[in-house]
């Protein structure tokens, strides 16, 4: 999937579950890892932004936007924090997915493409398109 | 951090819907841009890849679509408290359409960052 795309990527850490099965030494060590990596993206300009997020969290849905606790801390899905790449190409995206030094121990990695504008908007105008054609 | 999470409601409602709630959810976001709460978030394109394993040697296409797990974009809010947090998510117009909102803290203290200032620590009493 080598797409082009110029707004960018973003990488979605998935599962949280993985951290706890470490010894103090091994979390140290992915730590340290972790932060190189993402330093030397930086100064190569393909990372933008990153962030970790805080386990706990709330969902908002329906309705009646009914407030419940989530996502449950220890879940495969569980988003844990993300990076904002500067890159131009799905592959590239992926290589440096692929670099992310938690993936030996269980994590795993979303790359998503980000939208040049909302999705939504461009549905509409897809349906537009074709209403008149 | 809001994460919107979507099942791709918006392929049920019609054009008049959608073009009302797009409406609502630009001054929405205006709004709140304003107001200094919000800084720009972005959707996210519905295909993407999951990578897993060591060294990343598992690539799989994710099919994103059709899962009511999936995250179709997000927004950074700026706000001091979680209850804020929530009553903005819980002010977006799209979510009576369907969908959810997953509010997640920014975290505080980066463990990266912890150690990061740990180590300069360590080397400043080196060189003492």
């Amino acid at each position: 999937m080598n797409t082009q795309n110029q707004n960018g990527y973003m990488l979605l850490f998935r599962g949280n579950d993985w951290l706890k099965s470490l010894s103090p030494e091994e979390k140290q060590k992915v730590t340290d890892q972790w932060m190189t990596w993402f330093r030397r993206l930086t100064d190569e300009g393909k990372a933008v932004a990153g962030n970790p997020l805080e386990r706990e969290g709330k969902i908002v849905s329906g309705k009646n936007r009914v407030v419940s606790d989530g996502p449950f801390a220890e879940s495969k899905e569980a988003i844990g924090g993300y990076f904002l790449l500067d890159v131009a190409s799905m592959d590239e995206a992926v290589a440096i997915a692929q670099e992310c030094p938690g993936l030996p121990y269980g994590a795993r990695v979303e790359v998503r493409p980000v939208a040049a504008e909302c999705s939504v908007a461009s549905e509409l105008k897809h349906e537009a398109q074709f209403a008149k054609a | 951090m809001l994460l919107y999470r979507t099942d791709e409601w918006y392929n049920r409602i019609s054009q008049e819907e959608l073009r009302k709630l797009m409406n609502q959810n630009k001054a929405w976001i205006e709004r709140l841009t304003a107001q200094g709460k919000a800084k720009p978030g972005r959707a996210l394109e519905r295909r993407g890849a999951f990578v897993s394993g060591t060294n990343g040697r598992f690539v799989t296409d994710g099919p994103f679509a059709e899962s009511k797990e999936a995250i179709g974009g997000y927004l950074m809010l700026d706000v001091e408290t979680m209850d804020e947090a929530i009553a903005i998510a819980q002010s977006s117009p799209g979510l009576a359409y369907g969908g959810s909102i997953e509010i997640r803290p920014v975290a505080h203290e980066c463990p990266l960052d912890v150690r990061e200032r740990e180590l300069a620590r360590e080397e400043q009493l080196a060189t003492v």
